[in-house]
């Protein structure tokens, strides 16, 4: 508990010092419970989901860092790994391939890295793993885009 | 034929006479004479099966040319240890980068061999071997753990061969948590995502609990039977032994030193003579019926003549219904025990499901046969007899337990023998139990033999037959007979005859029983399909001496494949998937359904 809450509190200052080092992550930590982050992190370039800004919802662990926090996605969105309900995203480096040295932040950098980069054969929304295995990149787009469009950008006017 | 060989198979010791090859039953009959004529020759019997070690459970094992190993934890350890050692000698290694090589190739030592010399920079690269860092640390007094992020002097900084610093602590939770995550701690790496370094025993030992270093070598000793192709665990509950088999040697029943006998090949119980593919479908058809088996085969049954409900609590099939009714009768077919003598072509003619049939009308016998045919009743008929000599088989052992515990003491003070000479009881026992246990698959593969291959059926359900009234003939002796010299009030003048006759009996059995799993084994061959019906004992000489030729687990194998396979083909040619049930052309031996293999 207390090496958990020790290591949240370096990445807390660590992000507070590197706020404008990575300008696709937004990470804040609650005002009231360490052990519950969120995140706001850009849609990567030349994606169905650029221009979007997508909320992650971080629970930590107290055997934080030896066991992975747990992430979803707040913000609806269209992408095989990740369900189409609950947000739960299927990502190996947050179940077996999980490594104490990754941190909140590395964790965000792969989430985007896996928006970028989906792998449509473990799919948690087989609809949109469907679209892209049977290699109708152009459906899984603008399926993609359209919730991207809906939930995930300002509303304008 | 060539008996030399033959010799080899079947008996480890060679003072035996040659003619035990050429018949099928004189074999027995001889051994039994031999023993008979002195106890000299009695002595020496039993002497070979006791030369290799003492324990009286490890008769069964040693009546085969030992194929296998038997290993404590602690020879577990030791080959483990020479396995490493030997590997860190020749690759001029350190033993820890010896045991994670090892542990990787699943402990072969030739694989990891021929790969290190093929490709030493690959193997090194996949495994995690690193010849020198990949992170040389800073010349500091102080350095930031990859893990928690706090600074520590160098002193309090742990790494792996890779360099990647992380503080005691964590190291200590990270190995822990490995731990408890199970076997997958043996292939651990460096916490630094990026970096392949193995992380071997060496920091286990420094950095975990006691407790976590415990069960790590558990973990450890564990991969070296599990993930070892030559070796497996005892499946019998609480046993810690491990069988080491020597793989393509012939027959895959085991004996482990609990005395539990087992299939090294699919570790279900032993199984000899049917083939494990069969043993598989057997299991599975029983869970699969054995809701409809419950009530067809309660546990008790009838008495025929009183009707009152009589529970089977002894060995043998002899029943005797209490008094005041003294009804004797056979336990499977229920008929009167006097009918099952010479008069009936057998002494125990109720093993064959046709004569099983009460006698009737000639048509309506037929009729039933023809409904028996693909019915749960033909099953029933199997499943039976398979179950009641399983169950005998638990009584069986039971008693040998009772027998070894409390009898023979017993037996010893009122005949005034010495228990060593007692120990023919034991072995009768045993061979009780080792009979119980290939009759009960003896039909299983009746079940599953050919209905077609008439001359076959005849001549097993002949075998089978004999071998029963063998078997109770033993079981009658060892259990009933005996149990008059165990009310004795004093030495019994006639107990070394008693002795001779069940010495004689145990190895008259033994020895059919011996030549009838090679038989099965063989799937009959010796017995034209077409050929019809020789005469028995001609067929039989026959049968003995050419069981040499295909033994062992793959021709067995074959025969029980062809004979599955051409009973799913349907009148349009088409063969059914056994898998998945999908209608093939005859020409495929793939299903083009599944990809199963015919």
């Amino acid at each position: 508990m207390q090496a958990s809450r020790a290591r949240l509190f370096k990445e807390y200052k660590e992000v507070q010092r590197e706020k404008v080092a990575d300008p696709d992550i937004q990470l804040a930590c609650d005002d009231t419970n360490i052990f519950k982050w969120t995140a706001l992190i850009k849609g990567p370039s030349e994606t169905p989901y650029e221009g979007g800004v997508f909320q992650l919802a971080f629970a930590v662990p107290e055997q934080y860092p030896l066991q992975p926090p747990q992430v979803r996605f707040l913000t609806k969105i269209f992408h095989p790994n990740v369900h189409f309900k609950t947000g739960e995203i299927c990502l190996d480096i947050l179940k077996n391939a999980w490594s104490p040295a990754w941190t909140l932040q590395s964790v965000c950098r792969a989430i985007i890295a896996l928006m970028a980069h989906p792998e449509p054969d473990s799919p948690l929304n087989c609809d949109s793993g469907n679209l892209l295995r049977s290699g109708d990149i152009r459906g899984f787009h603008s399926m993609a885009r359209m919730y991207t469009r809906l939930a995930a950008m300002p509303k304008k006017g | 034929m060539d008996s030399e060989d033959e010799f080899d198979m079947h008996d480890a010791n060679g003072d035996d006479d040659d003619d035990n090859d050429d018949d099928f039953y004189s074999g027995g009959d001889d051994d039994a004479a031999a023993a008979m004529d002195s106890d000299e020759a009695d002595v020496a019997d039993y002497e070979f099966i006791d030369n290799d070690s003492d324990d009286s459970d490890d008769i069964a094992s040693h009546r085969y040319q030992q194929n296998y190993t038997v290993l404590t934890e602690a020879d577990i350890h030791q080959r483990q240890e020479e396995d490493i050692m030997r590997i860190s000698t020749v690759l001029s290694i350190s033993e820890v980068a010896a045991s994670v090589l090892l542990r990787h190739y699943n402990w072969s030592v030739s694989k990891v061999h021929d790969e290190w010399f093929a490709d030493e920079e690959k193997v090194r690269k996949v495994v995690g071997l690193l010849e020198k860092p990949a992170f040389a640390s800073p010349n500091v007094r102080e350095l930031i753990c990859g893990i928690c992020f706090e600074a520590y002097p160098l002193d309090r900084m742990y790494t792996a061969a890779c360099g990647h610093p992380f503080c005691s602590t964590c190291w200590t939770g990270y190995i822990s948590t490995a731990i408890n995550d199970g076997p997958g701690c043996l292939m651990l790496r460096c916490p630094d995502p990026s970096c392949t370094a193995a992380v071997g025993q060496d920091m286990i030992s420094r950095l975990a609990s006691a407790e976590d270093k415990q069960k790590y070598s558990r973990y450890f000793i564990r991969s070296y039977v599990e993930d070892n192709r030559k070796t497996k665990w005892c499946p019998a509950p609480g046993c810690e032994y491990a069988v080491d088999f020597i793989v393509g040697s012939g027959s895959y029943d085991v004996t482990c030193r609990c005395s539990y006998s087992f299939c090294w090949n699919c570790t279900e119980e032993a199984h000899r003579p049917v083939d494990c593919g069969t043993v598989a479908k057997w299991i599975l058809k029983n869970s699969a019926e054995s809701e409809n088996m419950n009530w067809i085969l309660a546990n008790s049954k009838p008495c025929p003549k009183c009707k009152r409900p009589i529970e089977k609590n002894q060995g043998c099939m002899h029943i005797t219904c209490t008094p005041p009714c003294k009804f004797e009768f056979c336990w499977l077919c229920l008929g009167a025990w006097s009918d099952h003598g010479e008069r009936t072509g057998g002494f125990y003619a109720c093993n064959r499901y046709e004569t099983a049939k009460q006698e009737g009308v000639y048509d309506e016998a037929e009729k039933r046969r023809e409904m028996a045919k693909n019915s749960l009743e033909r099953y029933t008929h199997y499943y039976e007899r398979w179950a009641t000599n399983q169950s005998s088989r638990q009584k069986a052992l039971a008693d040998l337990q009772q027998m070894q515990t409390v009898a023979l003491e017993k037996l010893s003070d009122i005949q005034c023998q010495p228990e060593s000479q007692l120990k023919f009881i034991t072995e009768a026992w045993l061979q009780i139990v080792e009979c119980r246990r290939v009759l009960k698959w003896t039909y299983a593969y009746g079940y599953y033999l050919p209905e077609h291959e008439q001359a076959k059926r005849v001549f097993f359900e002949y075998l089978q037959g004999e071998a029963e009234s063998g078997l109770e003939r033993l079981h009658q002796c060892a259990e009933k007979e005996l149990q008059v010299y165990l009310n004795a009030e004093g030495p019994s003048k006639d107990f070394n005859e008693f002795r001779t006759k069940l010495a004689g009996l145990t190895s008259v059995t033994r020895n059919y029983f011996e030549n009838l799993v090679r038989a099965l084994e063989n799937g009959l061959s010796d017995v034209d399909s077409h050929g019809a019906t020789c005469s028995r004992a001609a067929s039989s000489k026959s049968l003995g001496g050419t069981s040499s030729k295909g033994r062992g687990g793959r021709g067995k194998a074959t025969t029980s494949r062809s004979s599955s396979s051409s009973r799913n083909i349907d009148d349009s040619g088409h063969w059914s998937c056994e898998h998945c049930t999908f209608a093939n052309v005859k020409t495929a031996t793939v299903c083009q359904m599944c990809h199963q293999r015919r």
